[in-house]
C-alpha cells in the first residue's frame, strides 16, 4: 500500500502545485535556517579527535602569586606555562607521549628569485606531537627523538606550503630558508585541519593549522619568537630572550598522552611533587598552587569553544522552524479539506480511518522530504554566507553525512508532527456529507 | 440478509434536533431489487448511508449479512463495506485525477488483492460496462452516462452482495438513464441485491419492491412485478 500512497501523494502534489510549493518553501526556509545554525554549532562542538580525546591532556600549573588569577577560567588556572615549567615537566617519564608547544612564525625566503618572501605561521613542538595528534604524513616523517634534546635545524612543512614551494614534489631532504636560517625538510604532512584547533585554543580556536613545524629545542638557539599569547602576572624586566626564558611569563603549552586512569593518577602525583619541589626554591607560593589535567573535551569546554550565544541561536532557529511548521499546518488543512470529497468516496469504497490517516501522513512526509531538500540547499547557501562573513569558520561550514541525516530526520519528524492534526481531522470527517455534494 | 429493527437517527445541533429516521424497520432479502422513494428530507439518503455504514445510528439494531453492525469498530465496518457493499451515487463520485483503470482500482486496493487479480477484475468490470477501450481516459473525458458506468464498474469489480444506489440516474438524460437502469437490472439478475433511492416513479416501478419513506418511517410497501427489458444486450457500448 505504501507505493500506492506515494502515487496518490504525487498526484495530490500535481493537483495543488501552488499550495504544495508554499509548503515546500515554508519547510525549506525553516530547515535551511535551523540547519545553518545547527551545522556551525555541531561542528564547533564536535570532538576533533574522538579516538584519543580522553587520553590527551593539556597541562596547567597554578603558578600565579597571591592575588592573581585567570578570571576567564572557572578554576582560575592560567592557560599556559612558563618556559622553565615546560622544560622541567618535560623530564617526567610518566606520560606515554608528551610535547611542548609554542605558536610562532617565520618569514619564508623561497629559492626561486621570482617569488618574494612571505610570512607563515609555525609551531615549535617535540617529535611526538605528530603521533599524539594523529597528524598524517604525505612524505617522510617526524624528526628523531634525539633532536628534542640535541637541536638540529630540521622542519616539517604542510602540503600546501610544499605545493607552493616545490610544486607538490617529495621535498624531503631539501632545504627551506626560514628567517635566514636553512632548515632541512624531514617530512611533509598531508591535509590536516582539525576543527576546532584543539591543541591551541587560546590562539584562535578555529584558525588554520600551521604550515611549518620546527623542534621546540631550537627556541633558545634561534630565539624563536612567540606569535601567540604571552600572559604575565608580575612585573619583570625582560630585556633579552634569555630573560623571557627565565621569566614567570606564561607563553608555552604542554600536552601529554596518558592512556589510562592509573597513568593519569601517577602523572598528577608527579606534578604535585614538582610543585612541592618548586615551592622549596621560592616559586608557587600561592596557597592555590596545584596542577590540572584537562582532556581535549574538557579543554574545549573550559575554553568555551562553543559560545553560550550559539545555544540561544540554535533555539531561536528551531523556534523559526516551529513558526514555519505552524504555517505549514494551516496550508495542510487547506489542502486536505479541499480533498475531503475524495476522502468521502474512499471511505465509501472501503478505506478505514487509519488507512486515510496513513495516506495523508505519507502525503505530508513527501512534501516534508521535498521541503527538506530545499532546506538543505538553503542551508548550504547559509553556510556559504557564514563562510563569507567569518573566514575563521571556514573549516566548520560544511555539512557532513551525519548532519544531512539529521536534517532529513528533523524534516520528516517535524512534517509528520505538523501533519498529525490535519490528517486526524480529515480521517474523522463524515464521508456521507461529501458524497451527495461532490 | 439485511435487517433493520427500530432504527433511530437524530441529527443534533445547538438549536435543532432533527429526527431523520424514527423506529425504522426493514428487511431486504438476497437478490431483491428494492426502490426507495419519498419526498425530499424524508430520510431516504440517511437510510442509505446507515445501510452502507457511512453513518451511525442512535438506537435500534442493524444486521448485515448476519453481523450486528453496531458492535463493529471502524476497521471492521470498513472491511465489511469494502467486501459486501458497492455504492453508486447521483454525481458518480469518480476521482477526477485518476484514470478509469485507477478509479475502478480504488476499492480493490483496500481489499488487498494482488496486482494480477486487481488487473483481471478491473478489465472484466470495464468490459462489462463497455468501456474497456477507455481505461486510460480521465473521467472528465467521458459523458455523464459513461461516468456512471465507470462507477458501476468500480462496484462490480468488488463483486459485492449489496449495491446501494442513490439517485443513480438523477444527473443523466432519459436515454442514458435507461441504459444505466438496464445495467442495474442485469446486475440484479446475476444475484446482486440492489437498494436504489430515487425520485423517479417510473424507475421505482421497475424494481421488485417499492418502499415509500415519509418523515423517517416506512409508510408503504409495494410488492411489484419487475418490468425488465430482457431483450437488451448485456454489454453496453459507448
Amino acid at each position: 500500500m505504501f507505493s500506492y500512497y506515494l502515487k496518490l501523494s504525487w498526484l495530490s502534489i500535481k493537483r495543488t502545485p501552488m499550495l504544495t510549493a508554499l509548503m515546500i518553501v515554508a519547510i525549506g526556509l525553516g530547515i535551511g535556517v535551523s540547519m545553518t545554525v545547527l551545522t556551525v554549532n555541531y561542528m564547533m562542538d564536535k570532538d576533533p579527535i574522538p579516538s584519543k580525546s580522553h587520553q590527551l591532556f593539556h597541562v596547567q600549573l597554578y603558578t600565579y602569586g597571591e592575588g592573581h588569577r585567570n578570571n576567564r577560567m572557572e578554576d582560575e588556572f592560567p592557560y599556559q606555562l612558563t618556559y622553565q615549567d615546560a622544560m622541567n615537566i618535560h623530564r617526567s617519564e610518566v606520560p606515554l607521549r608528551k610535547t611542548r608547544s609554542l605558536s610562532t612564525g617565520f618569514s619564508v625566503i623561497p629559492e626561486a628569485a621570482d617569488m618574494p618572501p612571505f610570512l607563515k605561521s609555525a609551531r615549535a613542538i617535540d617529535h611526538e606531537f605528530f603521533s599524539m595528534f594523529k597528524v598524517p604524513f604525505l612524505f617522510g616523517g617526524t624528526w628523531d627523538a634525539e633532536v628534542d634534546q640535541s637541536p638540529r635545524e630540521v622542519v616539517i612543512i604542510s602540503k600546501e606550503l610544499n605545493d607552493q614551494l616545490f610544486k607538490g614534489e617529495d621535498s624531503v631532504g631539501r632545504s627551506i630558508n626560514l628567517a635566514t636560517i636553512e632548515y632541512t625538510i624531514v617530512g611533509v604532512i598531508d591535509s590536516w585541519q582539525p576543527a576546532p584547533k584543539f591543541y591551541d585554543l587560546n590562539n584562535g580556536s578555529f584558525n588554520d593549522a600551521e604550515s611549518i613545524f620546527v623542534p621546540f629545542s631550537l627556541l633558545p638557539i634561534h630565539e624563536i619568537p612567540s606569535w601567540g599569547n604571552n600572559n604575565g602576572w608580575r612585573s619583570e624586566k625582560i630585556n633579552t630572550y634569555q630573560d623571557k626564558l627565565a621569566s614567570e611569563t606564561m607563553w608555552n603549552q604542554y600536552w601529554v598522552e596518558l592512556p589510562n586512569e592509573e597513568t593519569k593518577a601517577n602523572y598528577q602525583q608527579w606534578l604535585e611533587g614538582y610543585i612541592d619541589e618548586q615551592q622549596k626554591i621560592g616559586r608557587f607560593q600561592n596557597k592555590k598552587a596545584a596542577a590540572s589535567l584537562k582532556n581535549v573535551v574538557q579543554w574545549m569546554k573550559v575554553n568555551q569553544v562553543v559560545p553560550s550565544d550559539n545555544s540561544i541561536l540554535v533555539w531561536l532557529s528551531f523556534m523559526f522552524l516551529a513558526v514555519c511548521m505552524i504555517n505549514t499546518i494551516g496550508l495542510l488543512l487547506a489542502k486536505f479539506l479541499k480533498r475531503a470529497p475524495e476522502v468521502g468516496v474512499r471511505r465509501a469504497l472501503g478505506a478505514s480511518r487509519s488507512e486515510i490517516f496513513i495516506q495523508h501522513l505519507v502525503d505530508v512526509s513527501l512534501i516534508g522530504l521535498l521541503g527538506g531538500l530545499v532546506g538543505l540547499l538553503l542551508g548550504q547557501l547559509g553556510l556559504m554566507g557564514v563562510k563569507h562573513l567569518y573566514s575563521s569558520y571556514s573549516q566548520l561550514v560544511h555539512m557532513d553525512l551525519t548532519l544531512i541525516l539529521i536534517a532529513i530526520g528533523i524534516t520528516l519528524g517535524s512534517s509528520v508532527l505538523a501533519g498529525l492534526y490535519p490528517a486526524w481531522l480529515i480521517c474523522r470527517t463524515n464521508p456521507s456529507v461529501y458524497l451527495k455534494i461532490q | 440478509m439485511l435487517k433493520m429493527n427500530n432504527i433511530k437517527k437524530v441529527f443534533r445541533t445547538d438549536l435543532v434536533e432533527t429526527h431523520a429516521l424514527r423506529d425504522f424497520s426493514l428487511e431486504v432479502n438476497e437478490g431483491e431489487f428494492v426502490a426507495v422513494t419519498g419526498p425530499s428530507g424524508s430520510g431516504k439518503t440517511t437510510f442509505l448511508n446507515i445501510t452502507g455504514m457511512l453513518e451511525t445510528f442512535n438506537d435500534g439494531r442493524y444486521e448485515l449479512d448476519g453481523k450486528d453492525v453496531s458492535k463493529l469498530n471502524d476497521n471492521q465496518r470498513s472491511k465489511l463495506r469494502n467486501e459486501k457493499i458497492g455504492f453508486i451515487f447521483q454525481s458518480f463520485n469518480l476521482i477526477p485525477d485518476l484514470n478509469l483503470f485507477d478509479n475502478v482500482d480504488v476499492p480493490l486496493r483496500y481489499r488487498g488483492f494482488s496486482a494480477k487479480e486487481r488487473k483481471r477484475r478491473i478489465e472484466n468490470a470495464l468490459e462489462r460496462v463497455g468501456l474497456s477501450a477507455r481505461m486510460k481516459h480521465l473521467p472528465s473525458q467521458l459523458s455523464g452516462g459513461q461516468q456512471q458506468r465507470v462507477a458501476i464498474a468500480r462496484t462490480l469489480a468488488g463483486e459485492p452482495l449489496f449495491l446501494l444506489a442513490d439517485e443513480p440516474t438523477g444527473n443523466l438524460d432519459s436515454l442514458m438513464a435507461r441504459q444505466v437502469m438496464q445495467l442495474l437490472e442485469e446486475i440484479n439478475q446475476q444475484g446482486t441485491t440492489i437498494i436504489m433511492v430515487t425520485h423517479d416513479a417510473e424507475l421505482a416501478r421497475r424494481a421488485q419492491r417499492n418502499i415509500h419513506i415519509v418523515d423517517g418511517q416506512v409508510s408503504d410497501y409495494q410488492q411489484l412485478e419487475p418490468v425488465l427489458d430482457v431483450a437488451e444486450p448485456k454489454t453496453i457500448t459507448a
